[in-house]
């Protein structure tokens, strides 16, 4: 449950269906930070790392082209389990911008909960063209 | 993802709404000039319409976002060949629907003149000027006097010579990541309007007559905010293409994706389906 006040103000943020295992969530930092350099460039590293409460915009200055070239690597990776047209289009652009790198890896992490992806799963995702 | 089409790379994003394929024309979304590239689209108007079922392309045009930027080529003809050459590198052979935001809106229009039997329809979103505000004159038979065209490129003179006079060291900035990120956007708008033809191919770029306009058979629906510079566009339009609806939104000035999104979106939804189920009870 998530709790809202008589005024409907939210005052905790959205329950998450799991919490993550810690593990698995490094990894998937660990993926998504190389998923930004890839984008980015090296340079990207050199004014420190990527951490969880890293926000996209106000700490890695990641430009909104770039976000899109994230979301297709994302996407590729990911595809077959994480649906994050249907993610992002709930958000509105300075939300997606104001994402910390965390909220990103845990939604991924929720998705993904299971056996981990396999090869075939990621060369399916490809097949579809997206 | 990128494409190889008229010689260069562009980056294109490619997202598969969940229609038949038999009914599901694929909508293409046309970014404006400089400071803009796919994104202001990809997070606006593309999430919706790809709900709405139909296919979306998107692609940063030559020199802008992560598409190549090579020195020439920034003429409305090599933007239209650029248009014809992603589409069929995407693998798309039926007419498109060309949605076109500002300057993207010229490339649309010029298009459908000179391609009609690739296009589909067209939306303008503040995308043509007969502008009569800045000459004085309703546009002649050879054209139109200045108007704006001539002020875009006079603004992006201004924006190059403030811009080579104070190049920045990225290398000093590269420790800070907002300082990076401001240098790459300024050091990518600086090659683009002092490395490359493009204010000299945007000043020369010569709109539609309205005889030309006249010649244009494919449907139009034009959306211009009520505060623009372009307003007075509007109407002239409406009565120069013989297929042209038009729609005014108040309190939005040039900008519409910023100033009206929602109208904006309800409008190029109702017009997709409207002429989608026209063509679905005509087949």
């Amino acid at each position: 449950m998530t709790s809202e006040t008589a005024t409907g103000t939210r005052t905790a943020p959205p329950s998450r269906p799991r919490a993550a295992d810690p593990s698995r969530a490094d990894v998937i930092l660990a993926e998504v930070t190389a998923m930004l350099v890839a984008v980015v460039g090296d340079e990207l590293l050199i004014a420190g790392d990527v951490e969880r409460g890293s926000s996209f915009h106000d700490d890695l200055a990641i430009e909104s082209i770039e976000f899109v070239a994230l979301a297709e690597q994302l996407e590729e990776r990911y595809g077959d389990r994480v649906d994050f047209m249907a993610f992002l289009a709930e958000l509105e652009m300075d939300e997606i911008l104001g994402m910390t790198v965390g909220t990103l890896v845990d939604h991924i992490a929720a998705q993904t909960d299971g056996p981990s992806p396999t090869d075939a799963h990621r060369s399916a995702a490809a097949g579809r063209g997206v | 993802m990128h494409v190889d089409a008229n010689g260069l790379r562009f980056h294109v994003q490619h997202l598969r709404g969940d229609r038949p394929a038999a009914a599901r024309p694929t909508v293409v979304l046309l970014h404006g000039l400089v400071l803009d590239n796919l994104s202001s689209l990809y997070y606006t108007l593309a999430p919706p319409i790809a709900r709405a079922g139909y296919d979306v392309l998107l692609y940063d045009q030559r020199g802008h976002g992560r598409t190549d930027r090579p020195p020439t080529g920034y003429d409305l003809d090599t933007a239209v060949d650029d248009l014809a050459a992603v589409v069929k590198a995407c693998g798309i052979t039926r007419p498109v629907h060309l949605v076109g935001n500002s300057y993207g809106g010229l490339v649309a229009l010029h298009t459908a003149y000179l391609h009609p039997e690739s296009v589909a329809s067209v939306v303008l979103v503040e995308g043509q000027s007969l502008d009569p505000q800045h000459t004085g004159d309703l546009p002649g038979p050879d054209g139109y006097k200045g108007g704006w065209v001539e002020s875009m490129a006079n603004t992006l003179n201004l924006v190059a010579l403030g811009l080579e006079r104070n190049r920045w060291d990225a290398a000093a900035a590269a420790a800070d990541r907002q300082a990076r990120k401001a240098a790459r956007v300024r050091a990518a708008t600086d090659a683009l309007l002092n490395d490359t033809t493009l204010i000299e191919d945007v000043s020369t770029a010569r709109l539609l007559t309205p005889g030309q306009l006249a010649a244009v058979r494919n449907p139009v629906l034009a959306l211009f905010g009520a505060e623009s510079d372009l307003a007075a566009s509007g109407p002239l339009l409406a009565d120069l293409l013989p297929d042209c609806d038009l729609e005014v939104f108040p309190d939005a000035a040039h900008a519409l994706l910023r100033d009206a999104p929602d109208a904006l979106v309800g409008a190029v939804l109702r017009r997709l389906d409207a002429l989608s189920a026209a063509a679905g009870s005509a087949a």
